[in-house]
């Protein structure tokens, strides 16, 4: 009876190729190509001129580029603090048991990262409107009119002021994955705590974040990656400006294919992109991996 | 139950015609022989909502829907983009090498897709085209690689810089006209932000603005035609010569030391800034036709008195500039341009010539003249302006009477070179780079790209 219900593994075959084939052709066939076009001094059109590895060495030598990597950086830096730190206090609270209404908590806390990250940068830039915006009409309104300006374009701000809307974004979605671990974590285990006196501090940093090393580790390369790549809310924000203040690595690539029809150069920093997301989410791994060893041992 | 099926009927067909029936009359395009059979792909950015009010693109539509009517052997497939998007796609087209049969060339792409064999040498066959005689020959300079020309300019001949004031404000701050200099510009900001009104509105948020809107015209002022004509031939001029470093410095100062411009021009863009002027929250605007054509159906029924109080003026003339005091940037920045893969098939390309005959021919010209007071490639003949509003005639006197026509800088040499000019003018407007640097950088470009 199970042989005749049983798929022959030909047919199991062909149904898992068919995922298999779309990721190679929508992930490992650009990534190739683009490897391949950063060889190339391609304008754009038909003619490309193979030139070795001078797109790599004005790579080295762009300032710009590097600028851009700083920030993705902040970005990375500021959001893990951000979005899984914030998002794992939040949890911390909505699991406590005075909270009540936990699950339109969660609700309204997930609620962000189903919004567009263009609706997000628009909502955001309303906020931060110089003549029209929510944060200068406060400051007027409890008497500190002489703070108010032109937030987005003051260059010395301006990372910190995109970073927020996507720290804002994403809490809701760590909240979500650090719930669903600590909801594994026996209930046993907190409540010997609280006989043996543990405050709710002490349970967080002694039983809660040890039990979900691995949650956080994944939280927290999830956090890397995502930000390796920020584009889209800046974008609507800033365009990367004033001048390259808010430029992140993507949106330079893009600015350099598409703005500026330089496509051996664009598919350079694309290859660069994913080789320093590697470098970093790497690092950061064996980091992690190497502090949790240590203090284990 | 039948008198109720009547008028069921004859509401349904009332509404129907409500909806086809254009607000103007239909165009006629010239009567055509084609031998082609099939489809035509035509890509281009006059979507519906871009042709409500902006007459170059409404016309376009209405000429290409009656040549589409007009050739019913002939599909025309149309991909229609915003603007923005438009020009992203185009660009990844190029790149693929797989632009589409017809669509529309930037005049500052011109060159290097010329060289890249990407789009079809034109000049034979426009040299030939029936309404040759009536062409506005300037119009095709952008599109001109040598003595070969690549498009056919297409839509209306437009400025890109123009202040739009309102009249009434200006009175009151004691000036009976524009100021024709920065110097009264900035007593006029004295009084403006006592009143807690900026001066002139100016949006630079999405970075061409300050190049397209601004730079393009006050350099002119300082430079001349003939430099940016040498810097365009690569014939000596360079971004580093003084002339056009005053220019900038120039700019530095009004945005940066003056209270003459709104102080979020850097994160604001085109759009929301002639917001400030409608609203009343700015005495005057500097942007293009394009945000004339959008204030002026804006205003024309919401308020009246504002609207009747619109004038037009030309940037004012720095002190130290030597050029050309009543120059705007004008011209067309988009040509009908053709896949150069469509010389393999004769009677294909005998369509899309008819096809970019008509759309920047007679047809399209006649009709923008008569419902907008615009022009295009082909001269429509004297425009009768008495059936316009005021408004309406000032502004065409303006763009093509009273006032001397200089070149829009980046319809020319290539985006990479200007993508740089673009990003450093935002922050050599915030004060935080130097005139010198900003040249310096620019030219590097220059020498790197074009």
């Amino acid at each position: 009876m199970l042989q005749t219900i049983k798929p022959k593994g030909k047919t199991i075959f062909w149904y898992l190729f068919i995922p298999v084939a779309m990721f190679v052709f929508t992930v490992f066939v650009p990534l190739v190509t683009a490897l391949v076009f950063s060889f190339f001094e391609w304008k754009g059109g038909p003619n490309k001129i193979f030139n070795g590895l001078a797109n790599y060495i004005q790579l080295y030598n762009d300032s710009t580029f590097w600028q851009a990597f700083g920030h993705n950086i902040y970005l990375v830096v500021a959001c893990i603090i951000g979005q899984i730190g914030i998002a794992f206090i939040l949890v911390m609270m909505i699991n406590s048991r005075l909270v009540k209404f936990k699950s339109i908590h969660r609700t309204f806390g997930f609620f962000p990262s189903t919004i567009a990250a263009v609706c997000i940068g628009l909502i955001w830039n309303m906020i931060y409107h110089s003549k029209y915006g929510i944060l200068n009409w406060f400051l007027k309104l409890i008497g500190r009119a002489d703070l108010t300006q032109p937030w987005l374009s003051n260059s010395k701000l301006v990372m910190l002021l995109v970073t927020i809307p996507l720290i804002w974004q994403y809490i809701g979605y760590y909240m979500v994955i650090l719930i669903s671990a600590i909801a594994s974590i026996s209930t046993e285990i907190f409540e010997s705590a609280e006989i043996d006196g543990a405050n709710g501090f002490q349970q967080a940093v002694y039983i809660t974040m040890p039990l979900i090393k691995n949650t956080l580790l994944v939280c927290i390369t999830l956090c890397i990656a995502g930000n390796m790549k920020a584009f889209d809310n800046i974008y609507v924000m800033t365009a990367g400006g004033p001048g390259n203040a808010s430029m992140v690595m993507a949106m330079y690539g893009y600015q350099v294919s598409f703005g500026q029809s330089n496509m051996g150069y664009g598919s350079c920093i694309s290859v660069a992109i994913f080789v320093l997301s590697l470098l970093v989410i790497g690092g950061s791994q064996f980091l992690i991996n190497k502090l949790t060893a240590e203090k284990e041992a | 139950m039948k008198k109720r099926s009547i008028l069921c009927i004859a509401m349904a067909a009332v509404m129907a015609a409500s909806l086809v029936v254009p607000a103007f009359a239909a165009v006629d395009v010239a009567e055509s022989d084609l031998a082609y059979a099939g489809d035509l792909n035509v890509m281009h950015f006059s979507t519906s909502e871009e042709s409500e009010g902006n007459g170059g693109s409404d016309g376009f539509r209405t000429v290409l829907a009656a040549w589409n009517e007009a050739h019913p052997d002939i599909n025309l497939v149309e991909n229609v983009l915003a603007n923005a998007e438009y020009k992203t796609q185009i660009a990844t087209l190029a790149a693929a090498g797989d632009l589409p049969d017809v669509f529309l060339l930037q005049g500052m792409n011109t060159k290097q897709w010329a060289e890249q064999g990407l789009i079809m040498d034109l000049t034979d066959i426009i040299a030939a085209s029936p309404y040759y005689d009536d062409y506005a020959q300037n119009y095709f300079t952008p599109f001109k690689v040598g003595d070969s020309i690549y498009g056919y300019p297409v839509l209306t001949g437009g400025t890109c810089t123009v202040v739009i004031y309102d009249k009434a404000m200006w009175q009151e701050a004691g000036f009976d006209s524009f100021p024709t200099t920065w110097e009264e510009v900035e007593e006029a900001s004295a009084y403006f932000s006592e009143q807690g009104i900026d001066t002139i509105a100016f949006g630079n948020g999405g970075k061409w603005q300050a190049n397209s809107c601004f730079l393009s015209t006050l350099g002119n002022r300082y430079t001349g035609p003939d430099w940016f004509q040498s810097l365009i031939d690569k014939s000596g001029a360079a971004f580093t010569d003084e002339a056009f470093v005053k220019a900038l410095e120039e700019t530095r100062y009004l945005f940066c030391d003056t209270d003459i411009f709104n102080d979020d021009y850097n994160a604001v863009t085109n759009e929301d800034a002639r917001e400030y002027y409608i609203s009343g929250d700015a005495a005057a605007f500097i942007g293009g036709n394009w945000d004339e054509s959008y204030i002026w159906a804006a205003l024309k029924d919401d308020d009246p008195e504002k609207f009747d109080n619109i004038g037009f003026a030309v940037l004012p003339q720095p002190a130290d500039a030597e050029f050309a005091p009543d120059s705007q940037n004008i011209g067309l920045g988009y040509a009908v341009a053709f896949n150069s893969a469509l010389a393999d098939d004769p009677d294909k390309l005998a369509a899309a010539i008819d096809f970019a005959q008509e759309v920047t021919g007679p047809a399209f010209s006649s009709y923008v003249a008569e419902n907008y007071a615009l022009g295009g490639l082909t001269d429509a003949g004297e425009v009768d302006l008495s059936a316009f509003d005021q408004i309406t005639a000032d502004f065409y006197n303006w763009s093509y009477v009273d006032t001397e026509k200089c070149e829009i800088y980046d319809s020319y040499i290539n985006s990479a070179v200007w993508d740089v000019v673009n990003t450093d003018l935002q922050t050599l407007m915030n004060g935080e780079t130097t005139a010198e640097e900003v040249a310096a950088n620019a030219q590097a470009a220059y020498e790197a790209n074009y």
